[in-house]
This record gives structure tokens, C-alpha cells and sequence, in this order.
């Protein structure tokens, strides 16, 4: 209302000045008195199209003035702001009116706008909260594989840059992409259900290696699929139980019975196994008398072995252990080269020796610059930084374990090192009982072999006693009997029929009375071994432990022993105490058969077909013409014994499916050779 | 003529060296154990015993002693069935260890044998 009236006044005002105007140059020139009513409509006409110019070159300023505004305002909304910085205009016309309206619609759209976008943003601040609070690392791959994103996790645990990755295929981000992921990928796209993929090593192409579990998914975004990986990082989870049940393994290992260097494996695939320590190479070396001595070695010879096993092995807890020493291919080089290291523990004075004598562990950050590394070690090592941790128990360092990164280059941390430290304490108890057990075994199985042999040649004894007892009791009356039959004989006889009768019997019984002495004077029976066991034993060994059974015999009578053992004997199948029996047997033979002072020796060879024992002394030797007489059963020499034992060597050996030979040597005393056959 | 003594427990058989010695011509006293020769030794002079060894109440080892504990000079014969005795040091003491045969002929040679040597 004000607005019109404001314009009607202009109006007014520029008629009346217009108007004015008019009339001065009327009245100015003198035209008064002309025809007036021509004037009159003249001036009329001028005035109207004056009027009707200006009228219209002001409007079109104006116009053109809030037709500009309004397009700003447009302009500015186009671009999304919605706030101007003019102030809302005084109405004068419909112009300002829609001017007005635009901004106040403006204002209106802003503040829905912005209302929206704090909530959108505390969208984002959440969603962001989820993911930094998730351990899990992912990225989103395109419909042509290629990366879209990838979580700040992800970028930080691979040590990515943020740009680096986009676009890449997944084959350029890992160093290697095992066959599970890729067939995780495929089944996913084909079949559009999650796929979850459990205990899987990954290595990224700056060598950071992790176990994770993954979960592939599809999603669908503006039509296309796109694949969302997401990467959950058990290795820590997996070390942890790892640990655990490796020890159990380890103590598993050493019950079992199993061999040192099986020990000694499972120990060293706990420090290189990717869910163990994770280390790339792990060496042990153990003190033994004066040297610390190589003794096993994990780890592969180069990067692509490397690759090779990480790719091959399942990170699965249990499958590393169970993979036989026998079977480790790769990083052969290495084993054969740390089983081949010696160092003396007086004269060396190299850094591993340090770490054994000082029961310290040693961090070398950089072996090719660090002096306490001799030139054996880097022959050894190379590689640029190790860790060594000695093997301690109560005080003592029984060896040491030497771990690196060869491969990965990747730094050993101090929670690695600290790692290695707390295993070693456990690996070197472990280590120290195994050792400790095996002697004890070793140690009860002598004991119960010497029991053994002493039980068996206590029992030969026995049954010598009885048998000379036996033959006391029989004796005795054949002695009476044939005395008396002998006195009938010598009684003087008239030559009578029945004196010659009674001679003729007394004779009988006379003659047999000498043939049971004789057969009495050997001994009546041996009982048999009861049990046969053949296994396949090794003749050095038995004949080594009857020599010491009899040690204090030979001490005794001051008998020089003599053994030359052959080097490369074969095992002989043989039951182990009847072959102990044999060597007790013949030894005892010659024991009684030579003087003090005298020597015997024992000699063991192969000719490719049998072993042959050689046993010989400096006794009597045989008196015989055919020494083999000697091994007929009851045959004896000796003053004492039953006069079998020779009997019971032979039956044995010919069990055996062998044979023995008595001889008399050139130079006196007796010689027994012992063939045996070499199985087949 | 020399004067034996010969200790065995069963009885046949000594009577049966008594009588055998006694036609060799030599004198023959008898003792039944180790304990009635010990007591025959001491109130006696015998050239030469033969000594069983096993016997009942004392046996010939522990007579050989107590006897060679009076008299060392006195020879004196193991004469057993058993050979193992021979590892017996005590019997090492003796002058000789024969073994028991129906056939006398080792026993008395050694008989001989040792009075030839003493005198």
C-alpha cells in the first residue's frame, strides 16, 4: 500500500516537471498567439511520448536492476548456498516481493540443509568410530578387481600410502596371492554369499606378513558389484594358543620316545612358524663337551623357497609340526651348513661363544658394520641383523638359538626378541630333561642287560652245580660197585666153569661201571635257552659288553684283552643274550685255558657275505687232531665246568645259520672263527 | 711198612680201599668222618691220609685243616667225586686231589708216588 502510493507520488512529481518544462518553452519562445489549440495539442503529444519514453527508460533500468538481483540469488542457490549476504529488500513491488521470497526461501532451505548434514556428518563420525574401533583392515575391490578403497587400518598395518593402492589389482598389493583368496573371490562373484577364509598368511609387497581370517562379501552399489574384503588379524590370537600347545608338542615329543633332532625340530618350527615367533630362519646350536656344536637349522634357503613354503603350509597350528624332519626339502643348504658348524668354547672367542658364556642374549642390528662378529659367523649368517638367545637352565647355558628375518627384511622388535627369550627358558628345559631322560634310559637299559646276562650266566652256573652234584650221587656207588666187581676179578679162581662165569660178569659190570663214570665226568643235561628273540643286533656292541661282564675275571688271572673291531659291521639278526652267551662261553673257555698273564683277543671283520668273529688266546690250545671235537656236548678238558659250554656256542651259532672252527695257532694257544650271515 | 689212614663216610667203599691198600701191603686204619680222623691223627702216627670230602658231622675240608694245624708234614690226598672242589683254596693245601674211580690204579700210584718222595 505504502509502495504504491510512494510510486504514484514519483509519478506526480515527474508529470508536473515535465509538465513545467513544456510550458517554459512555451511561453519562452512566444508562442503565444499562434493557434494555441495547436500548441496546446502539440505540447499534449510531445508530452505524452515523452512521457511514454521516459516511463519506459525507466522501467527498463529498473527491471534490468531486480532481475539481476533475483538472478544472483538464483545463481548463488545453484551453487548450494542458500544464505545471502544482502538483507532481505523493502518491499516497493512485486519484485522485491519474489526477491524477498527467494531469499526467505533461502534461508529456509539452509537451515533444512544444514540441520541435515550435522546429522549426516555425526553419520560419518560414527561410522568412522566403528571402523577405528574394528581390528579388522578392508578394502572394497570394483567390478574389475581393482581397489576402490581401503580402510586407515589397512593403509597403516601394510604400510600403504593412501594413494598408493587405489586402482591396483590385488595380485600388485600382495606378494603373493594364495589360491584361497583368489577362489574366495571367485565363489564369492559367482555365487554372491560371504566366504570366510580361516587362518590364511598373507604378505604384502613390502613384505608385511600376518595370519588372518578373512571375510569376502558382494555388495551392490548404483548396479555394480563391488567386492568388500575384510581382513581380521589372528596372528597374535594364533601365537598365543600356538605357543601353548607347541609346548605340550614338545614335551609330547620327548615322552614319546621320539629322536633328539625331532626335539630339536619342533622347537625350531616353533620360532620360524608363522603362527610360532614367526621368525624366517631359526638355528640351534648345543654345548657339547668342550664345542658348541650345530645342530639343527629351520628356515629356507632363498626368498622364492620362502614364498614356496609360506604358500604351501597352511598356517593351521598343527601342520608345521607334523611336517618329519626327513621331509624338509627346502633350506637343506642351511641345515647341512649349521650341522657342520663347530666352535670351540675355550679357543673361540666369536660372538655366540660370548652369548654362551655370559648367558646374555645378543641383538646384532647390523652385522656387516658390528666388530664382535667374526668372519665364520658372516660366512654363516648373512644377513644383516640377528638375534641370539642363549639356552639356559639353573644357571647354565646348554646352547643357544639364532633367529632372523632374512627373507622379509622385517626389523626384529623388542616384543620378537622378548618372545624368543621367554621360549628359549622353556625349550632349554625341555631340551635338558630330554637329555637328562635319554641317559637315564640309556643307563637303565645297561643296567638291565648286565642283570640280564648275570641272571643267565648265574643260571648256567646253577645248573653246573646240580649236574656236578648229580654226579657226586651217582659216583659214589659206581665207584663201590665197580671197586668190588674189580676185587672179584682179581680174587684167585680155580679153574672152574663157574669161576670163569662169575669173572665174565664181574667184567660186565665193571665195564659199565667205567662207561657211567665217563659219562658222568661230562655232565648229564643243559637245559635250553627258553627264548629265541632275533633282532638285528650289532656284534661290536655284544661282544664289548661281555668283555666288561668279565672284567675282574681278566684282572684277575692279568689277561691282556685285545679287541680290533671292524668299523662298517653289518647288523646280524640275532637273539641279543644267546650271542652274549656265546662270547661268555668262549671267553670262559679261554680264560681257564690260559695262564696268567697270557692275552686274548677278539677281532670282528666282514667280508661282504657274513661277519667273521676271530677269538684267540695264548693257552694249552687243543690237544685233539681235530680240534672241533671240542664242541661235541660233554666233551671237556677242564677240570671243572660241565663240558658244555662249547656245546651250547655251537647249537647257538648253527641257530643262527652260521658255523665255528676250532684251530691250534703256529705259535700255540687256540683260535675259534665265528661266521655269521649278513641277511640278505 | 708205611701205615695209611683212610676217612670215608660210606662203608663199602671204604672196606673196599682198606682191603685194596692191605693187599698192596700197607697198614690201614679207618676213620667213618672228619672228626673220628682228626682224633685218630692225634693219638697216631700215619704216613699218609686219604680224605672224602663230603662226610657227615665234619667234612674232610675242615679235618684237612685241623689236622694240617697239628702236623704240617703229614701228606695227605683229597680223594672225592666232586672235581669242583679243586677251586676250594683249602684243598690247594693238600699233597694231591684225585677224583673217584672204580678203577684204584690213579689213587694208588699217587699213594706211592708221595711216600717215594718222603723218604
Amino acid at each position: 500500500m505504502k509502495s504504491s502510493v510512494f510510486r504514484s507520488l514519483i509519478l506526480l512529481i515527474s508529470d508536473a516537471i515535465l509538465a513545467f518544462i513544456l510550458f517554459y518553452f512555451y511561453f519562452r519562445f512566444h508562442i503565444i498567439g499562434a493557434d494555441i489549440l495547436d500548441y496546446l495539442i502539440g505540447i499534449v503529444v510531445v508530452f505524452i511520448i515523452a512521457r511514454g519514453l521516459l516511463f519506459f527508460i525507466g522501467s527498463a533500468f529498473f527491471y534490468r536492476r531486480k532481475i539481476n538481483a533475483i538472478r544472483e540469488v538464483i545463481a548463488e542457490f545453484k551453487k548450494g548456498k542458500f544464505i545471502q549476504p544482502n538483507s532481505i529488500p523493502v518491499v516497493y513491488n512485486e519484485f522485491d516481493e519474489i526477491l524477498k521470497e527467494l531469499i526467505t526461501v533461502g534461508r529456509h532451505l539452509e537451515s533444512i540443509v544444514s540441520s541435515q548434514k550435522k546429522e549426516i556428518d555425526s553419520f560419518i563420525e560414527l561410522y568412522n568410530g566403528i571402523i577405528f574401533s574394528m581390528t579388522s583392515y578392508f578394502i572394497v575391490l570394483g567390478e574389475d578387481e581393482r581397489v576402490l578403497f581401503a580402510n586407515d587400518g589397512f593403509y597403516k598395518k601394510f604400510q600403504f600410502q593412501r594413494d598408493e593402492i587405489y586402482n591396483k589389482k590385488i595380485d600388485d598389493i600382495f606378494y603373493f596371492v594364495n589360491a584361497r583368496l583368489k577362489g574366495g573371490i571367485a565363489q564369492v562373484k559367482l555365487s554372491g554369499k560371504t566366504v570366510v577364509l580361516e587362518k590364511t598368511h598373507l604378505l604384502t609387497l613390502n613384505k608385511v606378513s600376518i595370519i588372518a581370517d578373512i571375510k569376502i562379501s558382494n555388495i551392490v552399489v548404483k548396479e555394480s558389484n563391488q567386492i568388500i574384503i575384510i581382513i581380521d588379524d589372528v596372528t597374535k590370537k594364533l601365537r598365543n594358543d600356538y605357543q601353548i600347545s607347541l609346548m605340550s608338542q614338545i614335551s609330547e615329543s620327548i615322552q614319546k620316545d621320539d629322536e633328539i633332532e625331532r626335539v630339536l625340530f619342533t622347537i625350531l618350527t616353533g620360532v620360524t612358524s608363522g603362527a610360532g615367533l614367526g621368525f624366517n630362519r631359526a638355528m640351534l646350536f648345543l654345548v657339547e663337551d668342550a664345542y658348541l656344536a650345530g645342530k639343527m637349522a629351520v628356515g629356507p634357503d632363498s626368498f622364492e623357497e620362502a614364498i614356496e613354503i609360506w604358500t604351501a603350509a597352511s598356517s593351521d597350528v598343527r601342520s608345521a609340526t607334523e611336517i618329519v624332519p626327513d621331509e624338509i626339502k627346502a633350506g637343506i643348504n642351511l641345515f647341512n651348513r649349521v650341522l657342520n658348524a663347530r666352535y670351540s668354547l675355550i679357543k673361540n672367542s666369536s660372538i655366540f661363544i660370548r652369548s654362551v658364556m655370559k648367558k646374555e642374549t645378543i641383538h646384532v642390528y647390523d652385522m656387516w658394520h658390528d666388530d664382535r662378529v667374526n668372519q665364520d659367523i658372516r660366512e654363516l649368517m648373512d644377513v644383516k641383523e640377528f638375534l641370539i638367545v642363549p639356552l639356559i637352565v639353573v644357571n647354565r647355558a646348554i646352547g643357544l638359538i639364532v633367529a632372523d628375518n632374512k627373507f622379509n627384511n622385517a626389523p626384529i622388535g623388542k616384543e620378537s626378541s622378548e618372545l624368543l627369550s621367554i621360549f628359549a627358558a622353556q625349550a632349554a628345559m625341555s631340551i635338558e630333561s630330554y637329555t637328562n631322560l635319554d641317559t637315564l634310559r640309556n643307563e637303565m637299559q645297561k643296567l638291565s642287560e648286565r642283570q640280564e646276562a648275570i641272571v643267565e650266566s648265574e643260571k648256567f652256573a646253577a645248573v653246573g652245580r646240580i649236574a656236578a652234584h648229580m654226579a657226586h650221587e651217582i659216583r659214589n656207588p659206581l665207584v663201590t660197585m665197580g671197586g668190588y666187581a674189580r676185587r672179584i676179578m682179581q680174587l684167585p679162581k680155580e679153574k672152574s666153569k663157574t669161576s670163569k662165569k662169575i669173572d665174565d660178569s664181574a667184567e660186565i659190570i665193571l665195564k659199565e661201571c667205567e662207561r657211567l663214570e665217563k659219562t658222568l665226568s661230562n655232565v648229564m643235561d643243559f637245559s635250553r635257552p627258553s627264548k629265541f628273540i632275533k633282532e638285528f643286533n650289532n656284534m661290536n656292541d655284544i661282544i664289548s659288553d661281555t668283555v666288561s661282564l668279565l672284567k675282574n675275571t681278566f684282572q684277575e688271572k692279568k689277561l691282556k684283552v685285545e679287541l680290533d673291531f671292524g668299523t662298517d659291521i653289518p647288523l646280524v639278526k640275532s637273539d641279543f643274550n644267546q650271542m652274549k652267551q656265546v662270547m661268555l662261553n668262549l671267553l670262559q673257555n679261554s680264560i681257564d685255558a690260559t695262564p696268567t698273564g697270557g692275552s686274548i683277543s677278539v677281532k670282528t671283520e666282514s667280508d661282504g657275505d657274513a661277519i667273521c668273529i676271530i677269538l684267540r688266546d695264548t693257552g694249552c690250545g687243543f690237544a685233539e687232531e681235530d680240534p672241533n671235537a671240542v664242541f661235541e656236548p660233554f666233551y671237556s678238558t677242564k677240570v671243572s665246568g660241565v663240558g658244555l659250554g662249547l656245546a651250547i656256542v655251537k647249537k647257538i651259532i648253527k641257530d643262527h645259520d652260521g658255523s665255528i672252527k676250532a684251530r691250534n695257532r703256529n705259535r700255540g694257544g687256540a683260535e675259534f672263527a665265528i661266521r655269521l650271515p649278513i641277511p640278505g | 711198612m708205611a701205615k695209611l689212614l683212610i676217612v670215608e663216610d660210606e662203608k663199602h667203599q671204604r672196606e673196599l680201599y682198606a682191603m685194596e691198600f692191605e693187599d698192596e701191603g700197607y697198614e690201614v686204619d679207618q676213620a667213618v668222618n672228619g672228626k673220628e680222623a682228626v682224633d685218630l691223627v692225634k693219638n697216631n702216627k700215619y704216613d699218609l691220609v686219604i680224605m672224602d670230602i663230603r662226610m657227615p658231622e665234619m667234612d674232610g675240608i675242615e679235618a684237612l685243616g685241623k689236622i694240617l694245624s697239628r702236623d704240617k708234614k703229614i701228606p695227605i690226598i683229597i680223594y672225592t667225586a666232586y672235581s669242583n672242589y679243586k677251586s676250594n683254596f683249602m684243598t690247594w693245601t693238600a699233597d694231591a686231589y684225585v677224583t673217584k674211580s672204580s678203577n684204584l690204579g690213579e689213587i694208588k700210584d699217587k699213594v706211592r708216588e708221595i711216600l717215594a718222595s718222603r723218604t
